[in-house]
C-alpha cells in the first residue's frame, strides 16, 4: 500500500466550471508541480492515483469537496499541504490534508448526501410565507418525478422525492436563497438542479435572473447522524 | 451578480470563457502604458495550443510598460448569449471589453478564420473597415503565416507584422509608446510605424489595376512608406525569450502538453510547402538550452509531456542525444516525451520507437505522393523504399494504425499517380499482415487533402484544380481504397478551394470578406459550420467571380498581389524551383547538399544555425 492522503478543498470562481475529467488532470498537474511523488495505477495508460468522493455539475461550487491522492513516498501532512496549497488554479483552495489508514472505505462509497444552497435574484420581493407554504406543499408530494437522460440516449423518469431529506428557502429585499439536503453518492444521486426545476413548477418566482448554485458539504451517516468524511475513520 | 454569470451556465463548454488558468498574468492596468489583446480567431482549445500566443504573451508580459491579455473567438452557442445579453467581447485576464485596450492583435494561421477577424471586431463593437475607426479605438494588428499575403484583410487590418514576432513586436510597442507620449493622431502614427522593419500599413500603399483584372503597380501613396517589407527574422534561438511559464488551460486543449520548439525552419524544400519557404534559414536551439527550458517547464506547468515542436524534429541535429536525456530525467515521475513530425524514414521510427515506451497510438507519415515521379515534381525526398522500412519497422515494434497523408491535385498529376496513392496503401496494409498485426487491430487510414498553392512558393503561379475534378478524384480514391483494413478520410473541396482563392486573394475579396461576415459566415474551418453557398453569394454580391483567383495560372510576368511582401526568397529561385518541378527534377536540401541559391542568407544576412556536434540525425541519402 501507498501512503494515501484526504483532502479537503474549495471549487470557487472560475474553477467552478472545470469539469470533472478535467479536474483530475489540474490536481494531477498541480501534484507534479507541488513536487509530489504521485503514485500512478499500473497499465498501458497509467493515471494518477487521485479519487473524487462525488462528482459535482459544471457550474456549482463546492465549499468542501473531498478528494484522496496517493503518494509513493510518506510525506507530513503538513508538507503535502504547503506543496499543493501554493500550485492550485484560480478558484480552486486546499482546506485541510489529513493522512488516511490504509484499509478505510473509498471515499466515494463513504458518501451518502450534501448539502446545496442555490441563489438567484427576484425582481421583486417575495413574501416569505407564501414560500414557506409552497415549499411545504412541494415536500409533502408523496412523489417527483424528474426525467433524466440515460447513456443510451433515451429518457428515464425517477422519484427524486425520497432523495430529498430537507428543503428550506428564505428572501429577502431581491434575493432569494433555497437550501437543501439530497441523497448523494453511488447508491442514488439527487441532482440540486432537477429539485430546482421541479420546485419552479409549482411556484411562480419572479426571477430576475438564473441559479447560482453550491453544494456546501458531501456527508457520511451513521444512522440518523450526518458526519463529515472525516468521520469514517 | 454579473452578466456573465448569467451566460456561462448556459453555453457549452463553459470553461473557455472564464479564464483563471495557472500562470496567467493578470497585470495592473492603471500602471501598463501599452494593453494589448491576443485574438485569437477561433475557439479556446485551438488558440490555446498554438506556441506562439504562449511565446507572445511573455515577450509583451515581461516589458514594465505593456500588458497583454488572451481573447479567443466565442463559439456560435456563446456568441448567440453575448449579443442577447449586449455583453461585448472580453479578454480572459481583466473581463474586460477588447475595445479598451490600446492594441488587437489577430495571428492568421490559416485562411478560413478571416471571417472570424471580422466577426470579433463586430463583438467587440469595432467598426470593422480600419477607415472607420477612429482615436476612441483600438489599433488593430495581425500576424502570422496568412500575413504573408495581407492583401484580403488588407481593408480591415491597421497594421501587419511580417515574419517572427518576437523581436518586431518589442520594436512596434516602442514606436507605440513614444507616439503615445507625443500624442500622436493614429493616422501619424501608422506613417511612422511603417517604417519600422517588418511592418506592413496596407492603406498606404495604392493598388493599380489592368484592364483585364491583373495588377499593375503596388507603391506606397506617401514618401517615406517603403516600397517592399522584407520579414522579420531571429538570428539566434537560444537567445530569444521563450516562455518556461506557460499558461496551463483547465480544460482540455487540442495540444495538452509542454511544447518546446527545438528548431525553427526547413531546407528539404517541398515545393508546395508555405511554412518551408517563409521560416528559412535554419536555426536550431542548443541542447543545453532545450533541456534547461525543458527542466522549468515540468516544473511549471505539472504537465506529463514534453513535445519537441518544429516543422521536422527528426532532422533536428541532436535530437537523439537530447530525447535520451529528457527521457532519463523526466520518465520517472511520468513525464513522457513526443514528436509531432516525422519524417519517413528509418531513423524517425527508431525515435518513435524510442518515445513511444510509454504511450502508444498511431502513427502518422506523409508521403504526400503517390508515385516517384511526382514526388521529384513537389521536390519530397521520400522513397517507396523508405516507407515501406518505415512502416515494417512500425508494425514489428507493435503499432497497428498508421495513418498516411497524401495530397491529390498537385501540378502533374495523372490517375496514375492516384493509383500510386491505392497501391502504396495496400502494400503497407499488406506489411501490416505479414507483421502479423492483429487483424481486427491492423488499420491504414489514408489521409488526402487537396492541393492549395500558396504564396511565397514555387507553386504560387500554379492553378488549382476545378472542384469538380478534385471531387472525382476523391471519388476514384474511394472506390480503389475500400478493404477492410483500410480508411479513407478527405477534405471538403469547397473548403479547398475558399482556402486557394483567399491564400492567392488581392484586396479586393475584401468586399467578399465583408459581405461573408454580414451572411453570417464565422468558424469556416470547421466542417459543421462552413456554408459554401454563403460563400458563393458573398462573391456574387461584390461582383467577383472566385474561380479567377483559384483556377487562373498566374503569369511570371504579373505582378502578384503580395509581390511588396518579401520573404527574402528571390523570384529567380521560385521561378527556377517551379520549372525544375514541371521538368521533374529535384532539388538537395541545403543542409547535406550544395546552395540552392534560395538568396535568403546573402538578402537577410543571416546564416542557417546548427545545434553543432557530429550530430545524431541521420541525413538521408535519398535525395539525389
Amino acid at each position: 500500500m501507498t501512503p494515501s492522503y484526504r483532502m479537503q478543498y474549495s471549487k470557487k470562481g472560475p474553477a467552478r466550471y472545470i469539469s470533472h475529467l478535467d479536474l483530475l488532470r489540474s490536481f494531477e498537474r498541480a501534484g507534479r508541480r507541488a513536487g509530489l511523488p504521485l503514485a500512478f495505477s499500473q497499465g498501458f495508460n497509467p493515471h494518477p492515483k487521485i479519487s473524487f468522493a462525488a462528482p459535482l455539475g459544471v457550474g456549482t461550487a463546492g465549499e468542501a469537496e473531498y478528494a484522496d491522492i496517493e503518494l509513493t513516498a510518506d510525506l507530513p501532512v503538513g508538507e503535502v499541504f504547503r506543496a499543493l496549497s501554493g500550485v492550485l488554479p484560480e478558484g480552486l483552495r486546499l482546506l485541510e490534508v489529513r493522512s488516511i489508514p490504509d484499509q478505510s472505505t473509498s471515499l466515494m462509497a463513504a458518501v451518502d448526501c450534501a448539502t446545496y444552497r442555490a441563489l438567484a435574484n427576484l425582481s421583486r420581493p417575495f413574501g416569505r410565507k407564501e414560500l414557506d407554504s409552497a415549499i411545504s406543499s412541494f415536500m409533502a408530494r408523496p412523489e417527483i418525478w424528474a426525467e433524466r437522460k440515460l447513456k443510451t440516449g433515451g429518457k428515464k423518469k425517477q422519484n427524486i422525492r425520497p432523495g430529498i431529506f430537507t428543503l428550506s428557502g428564505k428572501s429577502e429585499n431581491d434575493i432569494i436563497i433555497l437550501e437543501a439536503e439530497l441523497k448523494a453518492g453511488s447508491n442514488g444521486n439527487v441532482r440540486f438542479e432537477e429539485v430546482l426545476e421541479a420546485l419552479m413548477e409549482t411556484v411562480d418566482l419572479p426571477l430576475k435572473s438564473g441559479f447560482v448554485l453550491s453544494r456546501t458539504g458531501v456527508f457520511t451517516r451513521f444512522g440518523e447522524e450526518k458526519k463529515a468524511l472525516w468521520q469514517d475513520y | 451578480m454579473d452578466l456573465l454569470e448569467q451566460i456561462l451556465p448556459l453555453v457549452q463548454k463553459p470553461a473557455r470563457y472564464t479564464g483563471g488558468e495557472w500562470n496567467i498574468v493578470r497585470k495592473d492596468w492603471a500602471k501598463a502604458d501599452i494593453k494589448v489583446a491576443f485574438a485569437f480567431p477561433d475557439v479556446y482549445e485551438v488558440g490555446m495550443s498554438h506556441l506562439g500566443l504562449q511565446i507572445l504573451y511573455h515577450v509583451v508580459n515581461s516589458r514594465s510598460d505593456a500588458l497583454m491579455e488572451r481573447v479567443f473567438a466565442p463559439w456560435p452557442d456563446m456568441e448567440e448569449k453575448m449579443r442577447e445579453h449586449g455583453l461585448p467581447l472580453f479578454a480572459l485576464e481583466s473581463y474586460r471589453p477588447v475595445r479598451d485596450f490600446d492594441v488587437i492583435a489577430f495571428t492568421l494561421q490559416y485562411e478560413m478564420c478571416y471571417s472570424n477577424v471580422l466577426n470579433m471586431l463586430d463583438l467587440a463593437g469595432i467598426p470593422l473597415r480600419s477607415n472607420l475607426r477612429g482615436e476612441e479605438h483600438p489599433l488593430v494588428i495581425a500576424g502570422g503565416p496568412c500575413a504573408f499575403n495581407p492583401e484580403p484583410l488588407a481593408d480591415f487590418i491597421d497594421l501587419f507584422v511580417i515574419g517572427e514576432g518576437e523581436e518586431a513586436i518589442e520594436d512596434f510597442l516602442d514606436s507605440y509608446r513614444e507616439a503615445k507620449s507625443r500624442n500622436l493622431a493614429r493616422k501619424d502614427f501608422l506613417t511612422e510605424a511603417a517604417r519600422v522593419p517588418g511592418v506592413y500599413v496596407p492603406s498606404l500603399y495604392r493598388v493599380e489595376y489592368r484592364a483585364d483584372g491583373e495588377i499593375s503597380k503596388v507603391e506606397p501613396v506617401l514618401e517615406g512608406v517603403p516600397e517592399v517589407v522584407e520579414k522579420r527574422v531571429v538570428r539566434d534561438l537560444d537567445k530569444v525569450p521563450f516562455p518556461t511559464r506557460p499558461v496551463v488551460p483547465s480544460t482540455q486543449i487540442v495540444h495538452d502538453r509542454i511544447m518546446i520548439e527545438v528548431l525553427r525552419g526547413c531546407t528539404r524544400g517541398c515545393r508546395f510547402c508555405q511554412a518551408g519557404m517563409i521560416y528559412r534559414p535554419v536555426r536550431e536551439k542548443k541542447p543545453a538550452t532545450v533541456l534547461r527550458q525543458a527542466a522549468e517547464l515540468v516544473r511549471q506547468t505539472g504537465y506529463d509531456e514534453i513535445s519537441l515542436t518544429s516543422l521536422s524534429t527528426s532532422d533536428y541535429t541532436p535530437v537523439r542525444s537530447v530525447i535520451t536525456a529528457l527521457i532519463k530525467e523526466h520518465a520517472g515521475c511520468g513525464v513522457g516525451v513526443s514528436l509531432p513530425s516525422l519524417r519517413v524514414d528509418n531513423f524517425s521510427m527508431e525515435l518513435a520507437k524510442e518515445v513511444q515506451k510509454v504511450r502508444r497510438s498511431s502513427i502518422t507519415l506523409a508521403p504526400e505522393a503517390g508515385t516517384q515521379r511526382l514526388r521529384d515534381v513537389i521536390n519530397k525526398g521520400v522513397t517507396e523504399e523508405d516507407l515501406m522500412a518505415a512502416t515494417e519497422v512500425a508494425f514489428r515494434e507493435g503499432w497497428q494504425a498508421v495513418k498516411l497523408y497524401f495530397m491529390i491535385g498537385l501540378p502533374t498529376e495523372t490517375n496514375e499517380d492516384l493509383d500510386g496513392i491505392i497501391r502504396l496503401a495496400r502494400e503497407v496494409l499488406a506489411g501490416g499482415k505479414k507483421a502479423g498485426a492483429r487483424r481486427g487491430r491492423l488499420r491504414v487510414t489514408v489521409s488526402v487533402s487537396s492541393f492549395v498553392p500558396k504564396a511565397h512558393t514555387p507553386f504560387q503561379w500554379e492553378p488549382q484544380l476545378p472542384l469538380a475534378v478534385l471531387k472525382e478524384r476523391q471519388a476514384y480514391l474511394a472506390a480503389g481504397l475500400r478493404e477492410r483494413g483500410l480508411v479513407f478520410n478527405y477534405h471538403d473541396t469547397a473548403v479547398s478551394f475558399m482556402e486557394a482563392v483567399f491564400a492567392r486573394g488581392d484586396r479586393r475579396l475584401g468586399a467578399v470578406l465583408e459581405n461573408a461576415f454580414h451572411l453570417g459566415c464565422k468558424f469556416d474551418g470547421w466542417s459543421e459550420n462552413f456554408y459554401f453557398e454563403k460563400w458563393l453569394e458573398a462573391f456574387r454580391q461584390a461582383g467577383l467571380e472566385p474561380g479567377w483567383y483559384a483556377y487562373r495560372r498566374y503569369e511570371y510576368n504579373r505582378v502578384l498581389p503580395w509581390e511588396h511582401i518579401r520573404s527574402g526568397l528571390s523570384k529567380q529561385y521560385l521561378m527556377l524551383e517551379h520549372q525544375r518541378a514541371l521538368a521533374g527534377e529535384t532539388t538537395d536540401d541545403c543542409r547535406t547538399g550544395a546552395c540552392s541559391g534560395c538568396g535568403l542568407c546573402p538578402g537577410l544576412e543571416v546564416e542557417p544555425d546548427y545545434a553543432g556536434g557530429e550530430g545524431d540525425a541521420q541525413l538521408p541519402d535519398a535525395v539525389q
